[in-house]
């Protein structure tokens, strides 16, 4: 599977993505505060929080949708708000309830979203992505008449047609059946292990963020509680049988 | 190309095929036609009989050896008037719920965020959006011009000419933009609302005010048309007397032609009938002659054509990269 936009050398020094006393706010309402945050390259980062915590604003703001109230946020070490092109051409997103366009079939809709993204060759990288992703029967049948699953497979081949640096995932695994649940923790792991791509993954399913993830965060009423391994984080919570329970704890001593 | 370009060329032919995938987009589409081609194809019919009477009269008064013969008053494009007000009036209706559409299946799909998330600017995804319109426009237009001008020329037996030609072209660019400015009205006021549907409510009471009422109104208050036949025809006032009893009423007079110039319609309408022959004053005009006579209209179209551009841009700018709401 070959990189169509990124050149395989470019190895930026800086972090995959740099938080700084970000803050958010909508109105008098303030949704992120101050959060201090440093993801390497190569990690797969799993965002932890409950429904309202904030999560979703970081990643709109991370994607260049939103614009930060106050700090800063970078992305392979540009800044979201000033320097946009850079940022949106290294990342991929798959936002939460992908629907994608209904009339047009599934390579239609990749291919649309490769050539935004400035893909060479769109129709063989669309070719390829589906079949490394294992889904090539779907790739000519419109996506008006997908279920859920097969929908979801086609937002991650949108997400990661152009071979981003950095995957943002909103809540990928809502929805989704247990083989799907499955199908799509295998991918990421792949994703991460074959390509490189940093994944920056929002989501409840603690169960998911365990088997996946190396890195974890969590997002309590818009502030950062806890940030670290899940290696470091289950010798840190030797009592606690899961990260179920680790999670929790958190939120208990939190609040 | 530039990866901009090839941008906007990837966001005009998705606009492009989404337009020709909408079912209602082609019934309104299918209708326009329909009519179209029907309003020509009847005055194709009469007017082969106006042009038999004067080939009989030419072929009487040669036989009569005639020294001098009246020549045709017959203007074949003037057999267009229907088509080019159908287009006016239902094509603007098109435009705009084309323009709609392309703001309110973003949403409803949230693909917005999907190309926003992209290195993809306002900018671009206006120019993309409109050029992918405009593709269409030129396509109905093209269609319809070449189905009106074979109308004309096998049932109205009357084939145009190559002067002709090339004022119906300008007449027919005239068209994709006037509709390409409704498209930007429908775009512009459904991306300024959170509920799509609202948008199309006030481009549509703005179509209501622009195509239908203003024009109207501009004519109804024209003091020639108080009479028919016109009032200073009945005077027996030539054009000099006619300027003359105007000035007395200079405020009204600009009152009413601020109306009528406030109005993308009647600046495209004027200059539609102007080319096509419609208004019996331009016949025989030369192109040089018929474009300086019409640049009052010409430069109003290109402003409001530029002032909708910028709106559509502006609009799409500022429009909410994250759905906030879906119908």
């Amino acid at each position: 599977m070959g990189n169509h936009v990124m050149t395989e050398t470019e190895q930026p020094s800086a972090p995959a993505i740099e938080l700084e006393a970000l803050c958010h706010s909508y109105g008098d309402t303030e949704v992120l505060r101050h959060i201090d945050l440093r993801i390497e390259h190569g990690e797969i980062f799993g965002f932890l929080g409950h429904n309202g915590a904030g999560k979703t604003t970081a990643v709109n703001i991370l994607t260049t949708l939103i614009a930060p109230t106050a700090g800063t946020a970078k992305v392979c070490g540009f800044d979201v708000a000033a320097q946009r092109h850079e940022v949106t051409s290294r990342i991929g997103y798959l936002p939460a309830d992908v629907r994608m366009y209904p009339h047009l079939t599934a390579r239609e809709n990749v291919e649309f979203f490769a050539k935004l993204s400035g893909v060479k060759k769109p129709s063989t990288a669309v070719d390829e992505t589906f079949e490394y992703l294992s889904c090539s029967d779907l790739a000519d049948k419109r996506v008006g008449s997908f279920s859920t699953g097969m929908r979801q497979r086609v937002g991650i081949a949108q997400a990661i047609v152009h071979r981003p640096q950095v995957l943002f995932l909103d809540e990928p695994t809502s929805g989704l059946d247990p083989v799907g649940v499955r199908q799509l923790r295998e991918t990421i792991i792949r994703l991460n292990a074959d390509l490189g791509m940093t994944v920056f993954m929002n989501t409840h399913l603690l169960s998911e963020v365990a088997k996946v993830c190396t890195t974890i965060g969590v997002l309590d009423h818009g502030e950062l509680i806890y940030k670290d391994t899940i290696a470091a984080t289950t010798e840190r919570f030797p009592d606690e049988t899961s990260l179920e329970d680790i999670y929790v704890r958190m939120e208990r001593s939190a609040s | 190309m530039s990866e901009s370009t090839a941008r906007v060329k990837a966001l005009a032919a998705h606009e492009y095929r989404a337009a020709v995938r909408s079912k209602i987009l082609l019934v309104l589409l299918g209708i326009l036609v329909t009519i179209t081609v029907v309003s020509v194809y009847v005055a194709a019919v009469d007017h082969r009989s106006k042009v038999a009477d004067y080939a009989a009269y030419r072929a009487a008064a040669q036989a009569s050896g005639l020294a001098r013969i009246a020549p045709s008053t017959l203007a074949p494009l003037s057999l267009l008037r229907g088509a080019l007000e159908y287009l006016e009036i239902i094509g603007a209706v098109v435009a705009i719920t084309l323009g709609y559409l392309t703001v309110s299946r973003e949403r409803a799909n949230r693909t917005l965020t999907l190309i926003r998330s992209r290195p993809v600017t306002a900018g671009e995804l206006a120019s993309g959006s409109l050029l992918g319109a405009v593709g269409l426009f030129t396509t109905l237009v093209a269609a319809t011009t070449i189905v009106g001008v074979v109308c004309v020329g096998l049932i109205g037996n009357d084939w145009i000419n190559a002067a002709q030609g090339f004022k119906l072209l300008l007449a027919a660019i005239a068209a994709i933009i006037y509709l390409g400015a409704f498209y930007c009205v429908g775009a512009i006021a459904t991306a300024n609302t959170r509920v799509a549907a609202n948008g199309l409510m006030i481009a549509l009471g703005i179509w209501l005010l622009v195509v239908l009422i203003l024009p109207q109104l501009g004519d109804t208050l024209d003091a020639d048309n108080q009479i028919p036949g016109g009032l200073f025809k009945a005077l027996t006032l030539d054009r000099a007397g006619e300027t003359e009893i105007l000035k007395h009423f200079s405020t009204y007079e600009t009152t009413r032609i601020s109306i009528e110039e406030a109005s993308f319609a009647k600046h495209y309408e004027r200059f539609a009938f102007a080319m096509t022959e419609v208004q019996d004053k331009y016949r025989g005009f030369s192109l040089g002659r018929l474009l300086g006579a019409k640049r009052n209209d010409i430069g109003w179209m290109i402003f409001y054509s530029f002032a909708l551009v910028f709106g559509l841009r502006w609009s799409f700018r500022r429009q909410p990269t994250i759905p906030q709401e879906t119908t």
